[in-house]
C-alpha cells in the first residue's frame, strides 16, 4: 500500500491537471434557491426596504408612523405641519421662506416670532393688505383671510407650527385663544393693514 | 490559461458585489445623514460634542476601550403601558371596560380604585389600541406609553435602541463587538459624575469592588503635593490613595476621556426610535 501510494505521487500518470466544463450538481442549485428564499423572507421582515429611518422591530415606514406618539406637542406640530402645507404652503413655501412676488417669509419674521400672537392671529383670520415690513424687507401684496375657514384647533396648530419651525422659536397657540380672538373680530372681515395691526396689542 | 478571463471576471464580480454591499449601499442609505429633531420638541439631535470630549474619543480609541465595551443598545420589540388619567363622568362604565379587556391582557396589574392609575403594563399595540378605544368610549381618558423591550433595555443600558443619528459626530464610530464590560451608549446618563469617571478609570476596583476592568493608571500622574493641593486631585479610598504627601492628578488625556464618556447619551426619543420618556409607570 505505502509503496504504491508513494509511487503514484512521485510519478504522475497524466501530466498537468486540466479543467473541464461540467454542470453544477442539482443539490447546489436547490440549496441556492432555498437560501435565496430564506434571505428574501429575512430581508422582507428586517430591511425596512432600505429606508434609513426604519430599524427592526419596525418593519416599514408605515409601521413606524403608526407607532409614533399620538398625543402631546409632537402631535400638534405634526397636525400643524400638515394643515400648513395644505393651506399656507402654496404661497409661503413648505420651507417657510416665502416666494418673491407671491408671499413674504415666515421663517425669521418678526410677526410670527412675536412674544404674543394677537396680531399674528389676526392675519390669517382677517387677511392682510398693503405694505408690510418683514425681516427688513418691504412687501406690498395682499393676503386673503386664508385661515378664517379653519377650525380653531387647526389654525392654532398651524400657528404653533410656524412659530416653532425653520429656526423660529416662540410660544404655543391653543384653540381657545383663537376662539377668543375670533369672537372679538365678530363679523368684521375687512383685510387689515400693517399699520392697523401695529395699533392693536401684540 | 484558457480560463484566465473568466477567472478575472468572476473575481471582479465577487469583489465588486461585496464592495457594493459593504461600501456603496451604506453610503447610499446613510451617507446623507443629518441632525434630526427630538420627538415632541424642536430640539436638534445629536449635538456636536465640546472640543475636549471630541479629543476624548481618540483616547477611547487609542486605549482599546472598544475591545471590551460596545456602544450599541439593541432592542427586540415594543410594548405599551396604559394609564387611565381620568374616569370621566361614569367611573363604573370605565371599570367595566377595563375588566372586559382583562382576559386578553396577560400582564393585567390590578383593578384600579382611583384614577389616574396604570392599568396595563407591557401589552401590544393592538391590545393597547383596542383597550383605549373601549375606555374612551366609556368616557374615560387614556394615555399610552410606548416603551422599548429587549435584553439590553432590561439591563438598564438604555431606553431605546441606538440608531445611526446617534453616531453622527463620532469619528470613527466606536461600535465595539464584545461585551466584557457594560454597554456605554448611555454611560453619561448612568454615571454623570466626572469624578466618579476619573476614579473608575484610575482604579476600577475603588468604585466596583469586583471589577475586572484594567486600571488606566498611566492616564494619571502621581506627584508631590506642592504648597497647595491640586483641585483636580482624586479622592480615593485609603487602599487606593497615593502615599502620604503625594496626590493623584488626571493628565489632560484622562480628563478628555472622562469628558467624552459624559457625552455618551442615546436617550432622546427620535422618530426612528420612538418611546415615551419618563413613563408614568414607575
Ligand atoms: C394666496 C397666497 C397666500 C396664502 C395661501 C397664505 N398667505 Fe400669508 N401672506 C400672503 C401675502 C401676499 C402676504 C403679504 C401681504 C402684504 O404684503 O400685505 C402674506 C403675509 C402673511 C403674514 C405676515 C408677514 C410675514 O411673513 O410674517 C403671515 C404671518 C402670514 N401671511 C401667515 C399665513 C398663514 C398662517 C397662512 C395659512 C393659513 C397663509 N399666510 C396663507 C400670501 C398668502
Ligand atoms: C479588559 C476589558 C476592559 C477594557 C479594555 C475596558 N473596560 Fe471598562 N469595564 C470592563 C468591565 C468588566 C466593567 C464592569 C465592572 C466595572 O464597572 O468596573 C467595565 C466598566 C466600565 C465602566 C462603568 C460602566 C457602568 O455601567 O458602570 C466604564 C465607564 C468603563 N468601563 C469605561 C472604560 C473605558 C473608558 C475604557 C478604555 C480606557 C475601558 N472601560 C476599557 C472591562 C473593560
Amino acid at each position: 500500500m505505502m509503496s504504491d501510494e508513494n509511487k503514484s505521487c512521485s510519478t504522475p500518470s497524466s501530466g498537468e491537471p486540466t479543467t473541464t466544463r461540467s454542470t453544477a450538481p442539482m443539490w447546489i442549485i436547490v440549496l441556492t434557491l432555498v437560501l435565496l428564499f430564506v434571505g428574501g423572507i429575512y430581508f422582507d421582515r428586517h430591511s425596512g426596504w432600505f429606508d434609513a429611518k426604519v430599524y427592526a422591530p419596525y418593519a416599514s415606514a408605515e409601521t413606524l408612523d403608526a407607532y409614533q406618539p399620538q398625543s402631546g406637542a409632537a402631535a400638534v406640530l405634526a397636525h400643524g405641519k400638515k394643515t400648513y402645507e395644505a393651506v399656507c404652503g402654496i404661497c409661503h413655501g413648505v420651507d417657510g421662506l416665502g416666494k418673491p412676488g407671491q408671499a413674504p417669509p415666515l421663517a425669521g419674521s418678526e410677526w410670527v416670532n412675536a412674544k404674543k400672537f394677537n396680531r399674528l392671529a389676526h392675519i390669517p383670520l382677517m387677511g392682510l393688505a398693503g405694505s408690510i415690513q418683514v425681516a427688513g424687507k418691504d412687501w406690498g401684496l395682499n393676503m386673503a383671510a386664508m385661515g378664517a375657514a379653519l377650525p380653531d384647533d387647526d389654525l392654532a396648530a398651524v400657528l404653533t407650527y410656524i412659530r416653532n419651525s425653520w429656526g423660529n422659536k416662540a410660544g404655543e397657540v391653543i384653540g381657545d385663544d383663537i376662539k377668543k380672538i375670533r369672537a372679538q373680530i365678530g363679523g368684521n372681515a375687512q383685510p387689515m393693514s400693517a399699520d392697523q395691526l401695529m395699533k392693536m396689542p401684540e | 490559461m484558457k480560463t484566465g478571463f473568466s477567472v478575472f471576471l468572476a473575481t471582479f464580480v465577487a469583489l465588486g458585489a461585496s464592495w457594493c454591499g459593504f461600501v456603496l449601499a451604506p453610503v447610499l442609505q446613510l451617507g446623507g445623514a443629518k441632525q434630526t429633531v427630538i420627538l415632541q420638541t424642536t430640539d436638534n439631535w445629536p449635538l456636536q460634542r465640546p472640543g475636549e470630549a471630541t479629543l476624548g474619543l481618540q483616547i477611547y480609541r487609542a486605549n482599546g476601550c472598544a475591545a471590551c465595551h460596545t456602544e450599541q443598545v439593541r432592542q427586540t420589540g415594543v410594548a405599551f403601558n396604559l394609564i387611565v388619567t381620568s374616569a370621566g363622568k361614569n367611573p363604573d362604565a370605565v371599570l367595566k371596560a377595563i375588566s372586559e379587556s382583562e382576559p386578553n391582557q396577560s400582564k393585567y396589574t390590578e383593578h384600579v380604585i382611583g384614577f389616574p392609575g396604570v392599568i396595563f403594563v407591557g401589552i401590544s399595540k393592538e391590545q393597547a389600541d383596542a383597550t383605549s378605544d373601549k375606555i374612551t368610549a366609556a368616557g374615560g381618558k387614556v394615555e399610552t406609553d410606548l416603551t422599548a423591550t429587549g435584553a439590553d433595555i432590561a439591563r438598564g443600558w438604555g431606553s431605546r435602541q441606538c440608531v445611526a443619528a446617534d453616531y453622527l459626530y463620532d469619528q470613527p464610530v466606536q461600535l465595539g463587538s464584545l461585551r466584557a464590560g457594560p454597554d456605554l451608549s448611555n454611560i453619561g446618563v448612568r454615571a454623570p459624575d466626572l469624578n466618579w469617571q476619573l476614579r473608575h478609570l484610575y482604579a476600577p476596583k475603588s468604585v466596583t469592588p469586583d471589577s475586572t476592568m484594567p486600571s488606566f493608571k498611566f492616564l494619571f500622574e502621581v506627584r508631590k503635593i506642592g504648597d497647595t493641593p491640586s483641585p483636580d486631585a482624586l479622592e480615593l479610598p485609603l487602599e487606593f490613595a497615593a502615599a502620604d504627601g503625594y496626590e493623584i492628578v488626571p493628565k489632560p488625556e484622562a480628563k478628555q476621556l472622562a469628558a467624552y464618556l459624559l457625552t455618551l447619551k442615546a436617550n432622546a426619543p427620535l422618530y426612528e426610535a420612538p418611546f415615551t420618556p419618563l413613563t408614568t409607570a414607575k
